[in-house]
């Protein structure tokens, strides 16, 4: 059927009608009637012309496509007619299908999505698992027994964590993130490159030339898309560097790098610190299950052999794409199960709210049925107006989707892989947008259709003789309704404790006190990567420098410097006392730091005293602990004086001499505010042996504390200044004060806080615009018997009261279902929470009581209504 | 309807096509004509319903068993869409006459045994 031809072809067809009409005319005038006459005659002759277009776009195949027209037309006059109705009724499918599909969406990016390397489901992460924990890292000597048995996995490759910063020191310094990997890197990951190649085996070897690759991005902005970069060299922390090549920005990973630099291990070593990433891809063939039995079978040989690197702990491989989102697929997937509640209640208030249309319209359909439409007419036409009301609802949840997708990227919690990368184009999730249509599609069709249709058949002549006023929806659907009503009161009841929950524990977060003072300090990284500031002596030496000369700024009380700063990566290393008559060893957190790094913080002094200008490099090793430390290995005697080695056994990198304990330090929360403190020990940052201070230097910038007068940020300035003189070009990095990496750390509790709020008001909306609108029908269905009952003696109180208790059991029985099911689904909160336990008994108590006051003042206007009725109004009226 | 309409009309369907197939045999007709020649020539016991004609008229167009053009004829100044039979709707006649006759033949053998039969 060509669309096209239908104008010409009705056309067509009315002249043909017309044509014979006249001639039809013509002999009945011949006939001998007048000519009015004569043209009634004819008209009555020939028929009903409607009937004939009719029955001849039948043949044409059109009367199905009219008929959806006529019916679209209809349907759109009706929603437009109730505006009310369909604005809630669109809204409240915006909302259910616009909040799955954002949270869906983000999902998506952060877990499902597949990772852009070839063949991404056979490559594997390296990990060491103990009764007790899974590690990442891996040292050396991990690497080469790995790399000993290729048996099951190929292309063995290292790379690192990615808390390396670096300063291109050439020109403007920049500070810029790169990562160090080993050659197979770029064929495990698949790295596309734009210019040049990746690294060779050779490069791989220590005292091999210094080479780079460089990411597309940096390339373009930093070397303007030089052509000819390959082979030029570049200055990399005062370091010439090789460019080899320019991988492409199509290469994302986990950490997002701007430039790879080799490793160059010297596989030999014994150095025992676990600080790299190890990944590969398992051979064609061989499973998962299969690569862990070989490797739990070459542990065991060489655990007998005394051979293992690692003898507690067991090698093992998993998924990588598990190991990089494992800590927060747990979140996500809770946040899910949240989401798809907020579904569920919306299409229960849709089901409610068609339910009540259809009560409404009962008649209408009644009086059409009798007139002759069938029941697949009716059918037809219903379904055309869901689908249209349907259809308005979708494209709002699908703005609302986006919008509210890109709103939490713009929230950005840091530590969502793929999240907030710039330039990652993610998209709404289609099968989720795919589901929650289907999903409130079917409620609205069950739940719009069936009920009127039901009209149809006995009910028919029932519904006719039935007055206007006292169309009764019948006990079945009165049930049904209250039972829906219900069900939206509990979910939204379980939304709002796990809610309350969070925000609880939001608030204790705020309240833990970290034991350090976090008002006016500025924190500033500085990558000190490269040998001219290899070894302690030298990089004691510039922080003294540094130091002299940010006392010099005024305003300045203080400052200090440290490789591991609070709420950044730290290090732990193993100790042992050594003066003690009965051996003690644990491990702790380690921290070397620079003068003034007490004092930058507040952090007191319990026992002992604090560093001092005698306890520099070459004078007897000190060490100061924390209350913590001191509790669990001396919990009764004074630490003060005891003499403990640390980093005993992990190679002669770490050798340290025996330090004395001096001091005992306040324990301070500077990882995560919700776990109870590390022991930890600090030392001197003189003090720090070579090997540390050159790992420390290799891995992680160093960082600068700065304790102002006030307003910390207005002497980033002068800070960054002075202290790129003294590191004679090192640009500075990052830059940040304390209260805002305390309040980072709990970005995700936050996150996690915000969004389960949003859910649960929400859901505490859309529950009481269902009561609302259940009450309000209820009562515009029983304006007669509460006029008879006024008449007999009720007053406007009594009435009023009958309504809102009515309204309140609903309520209370909805409150009750849901406080059993939270009581059973708090328990997958239980990691999330801090400060308050999952089954709060004040949170407990007072969401139900919200709950019910929210449920009171929705049925309070209608029973207002209720109670202004005019009796002898509603008595008469018919 | 009344009843002997019904009864008629139901006759009528699937036999309309053949008629009008028939009476295009003679030549080419416009719509009236051809509802007017079946009605003169079953005297009036089939009354042209305009309602099945029409479309019955653009169901054999689309069959491609009749071709439609508006011409003129020569006796008026005005003009009509005369249908006329194409070669396929010639041999689409041949067949339904020949199932006519035989539906005829056996629906008589059933009314009106010939002696000997039961």
């Amino acid at each position: 059927m060509s669309w096209w031809r239908i104008g010409r072809r009705e056309a067509d067809l009315e002249r043909e009608l017309a044509s014979d009409l006249e001639v039809e005319e013509e002999e009945q005038r011949e006939g001998g009637l007048a000519s009015e006459e004569a043209s009634y005659a004819a008209r009555r002759a020939f028929g009903n012309t409607a009937l004939i277009r009719e029955q001849t776009h039948e043949v044409w195949g059109w009367a199905a496509f009219d008929r959806f027209l006529q019916d679209l037309r209809f349907a759109f006059r009706q929603l437009t007619k109730n505006r009310r109705f369909t604005a809630v009724c669109v809204v409240t499918l915006a909302l259910g299908i616009g909040a799955n599909t954002a949270v869906f969406s983000v999902i998506d990016a952060a877990l499902l999505k597949p990772l852009g390397f070839p063949d991404p489901n056979r490559i594997v992460q390296f990990v060491l698992v103990s009764h007790n924990g899974i590690a990442h890292g891996a040292s050396i000597p991990d690497l080469r027994f790995w790399l000993d048995r290729a048996d099951a996995v190929q292309d063995i490759a290292a790379y690192d964590f990615g808390q390396a910063e670096m300063g291109l020191t050439s020109g403007t310094p920049q500070q810029v993130h790169g990562i160090h990997v080993t050659s197979k890197y770029f064929r495990l990951f698949g790295v596309p490159l734009l210019l040049g190649r990746s690294f060779s085996a050779e490069e791989d070897r220590p005292g091999s030339p210094n080479a780079v690759v460089l990411s597309e991005g940096l390339w373009r902005n930093r070397f303007g898309g030089d052509a000819q970069i390959v082979g030029k060299p570049i200055s990399l922390d005062q370091q010439p560097y090789t460019v080899v090549g320019v991988a492409r920005a199509s290469f994302r990973f986990e950490p997002q790098a701007q430039l790879w630099i080799p490793f160059r291990f010297n596989l030999n070593s014994t150095d025992e610190l676990h600080s790299f990433g190890v990944a590969g891809r398992l051979k064609q063939g061989v499973t998962l299950a299969q690569a862990n039995a070989q490797l739990d079978s070459d542990s065991d040989a060489a655990r007998r052999r005394g051979t293992l690197p690692d003898p507690g702990w067991r090698f093992q491989v998993r998924p990588f794409r598990d190991a990089m989102t494992s800590d927060v697929r747990a979140s996500l997937l809770v946040l899910q199960g949240a989401v798809i509640l907020v579904l569920l209640i919306a299409c229960a208030n849709l089901a409610n709210l068609l339910l009540i249309q259809t009560t409404i319209r009962k008649r209408e359909f009644a009086i059409r049925a009798a007139i002759g439409a069938g029941r697949a007419r009716l059918a037809r036409q219903l379904l055309t107006e869901i689908l249209l009301l349907f259809s308005l609802g979708c494209i709002a949840g699908i703005v609302l989707g986006l919008g509210g997708a890109h709103a939490v990227l713009a929230a950005d919690p840091s530590d969502l892989p793929y999240i907030g990368t710039p330039g990652l184009a993610f998209g709404v999730d289609w099968r989720v947008l795919g589901f929650a249509a289907a999903l409130s599609l079917l409620t609205a069709v069950v739940f719009g259709s069936l009920p009127a249709l039901a009209v149809c058949g006995k009910g028919l002549e029932n519904t006719l003789r039935e007055s206007a006023c006292r169309q009764s929806a019948g006990t079945r659907q009165r049930r049904t309704r209250s039972l829906i009503a219900m069900s939206e009161i509990a979910l939204a009841l379980v939304l709002l404790i796990g809610s309350a929950l969070l925000i609880r524990t939001f608030i204790a977060l705020n309240r833990v006190d970290p034991g350090l003072d976090d008002r006016n300090v500025v924190l500033m990284t500085m990558s000190l990567h490269g040998a001219q500031f290899n070894g302690t002596a030298r990089l004691a030496d510039m922080v003294r420098r540094g130091r002299e000369q940010l006392a010099a700024i005024p305003g300045v009380e203080d400052s200090a410097a440290t490789f591991s700063a609070p709420f950044a990566s730290r290090m732990g290393l193993p100790f042992v006392s050594v003066s003690s008559r009965v051996p003690i060893s644990g491990d702790g957190e380690w921290l070397a730091v620079s003068s003034g790094y007490l004092n930058v913080l507040k952090i007191p002094i319990l026992r002992g005293r604090a560093f001092d200008e005698e306890d520099k490099a070459g004078a007897p090793g000190v060490v100061l602990v924390n209350a913590a430390l001191a509790k669990r290995f001396w919990p009764e005697q004074n630490p003060l004086g005891k003499e403990i080695l640390i980093g005993n056994g992990l190679g002669p990198k770490l050798a340290d001499e025996p330090r004395r304990i001096i001091g005992v330090v306040g324990d301070v929360r500077d990882q995560d505010l919700s776990q109870e403190p590390e022991p930890t020990m600090i030392i001197p940052d003189a003090q720090m042996p070579d090997g540390l201070e050159q790992l420390q230097a290799d891995f992680g910038p160093i960082w600068w504390l700065v304790r102002t007068r006030n307003a910390p940020q207005t002497f980033i300035p002068q800070i960054s200044e002075r202290l790129r003189e003294v590191s004679a070009g090192r640009p500075v990095g990052t830059v940040r004060t304390m209260s805002q990496s305390l309040s980072r750390s709990m970005a995700r509790q936050k996150f996690n806080m915000l969004l389960l709020s949003i859910f649960a008001s929400v859901a505490l909306l859309l529950a009481a615009i269902g009561v609302y609108g259940v009450i309000a029908h209820s009562v515009a269905q029983r304006t007669q018997e509460i006029g008879v009952r006024m008449a007999l003696g009720a007053d406007r109180k009594t009435v009023r009261n009958m309504i809102l208790r009515e309204a309140l059991t609903t309520g209370t029985v909805g409150a009750a279902s849901g406080l059993c099911a939270a009581f059973f689904l708090v328990r997958l909160l239980s990691g999330w929470l801090f400060g308050v336990s999952a089954r709060d008994p004040a949170i407990f108590v007072a969401a139900p009581a919200f709950l019910l006051l929210v449920v009171f003042v929705a049925a309070c206007f209608p029973a207002a209504r209720a109670a202004h009725l005019d009796p002898a109004r509603t008595l008469r009226a018919e | 309807m009344s009843k002997n309409e019904q009864q008629r009309a139901n006759l009528l369907q699937g036999t309309l096509d053949m008629l009008i197939l028939r009476t295009l045999l003679y030549g080419p007709a416009h719509g009236h004509q051809i509802g007017k020649h079946i009605q003169r020539t079953t005297n009036d016991f089939l009354q042209m319903q305009h309602g099945s004609l029409y479309p019955a008229l653009h169901r054999l167009e689309k069959r491609g068993w009749v071709t439609a053009k508006w011409e003129t004829p020569p006796d008026r100044n005005r003009e009509f869409k005369y249908y006329r039979l194409t070669g396929k709707g010639r041999k689409q006649l041949g067949i339904e006459e020949g199932q006519w006759k035989q539906m005829a033949d056996a629906v008589a053998r059933v009314m009106w045994p010939a002696a000997g039969q039961s």
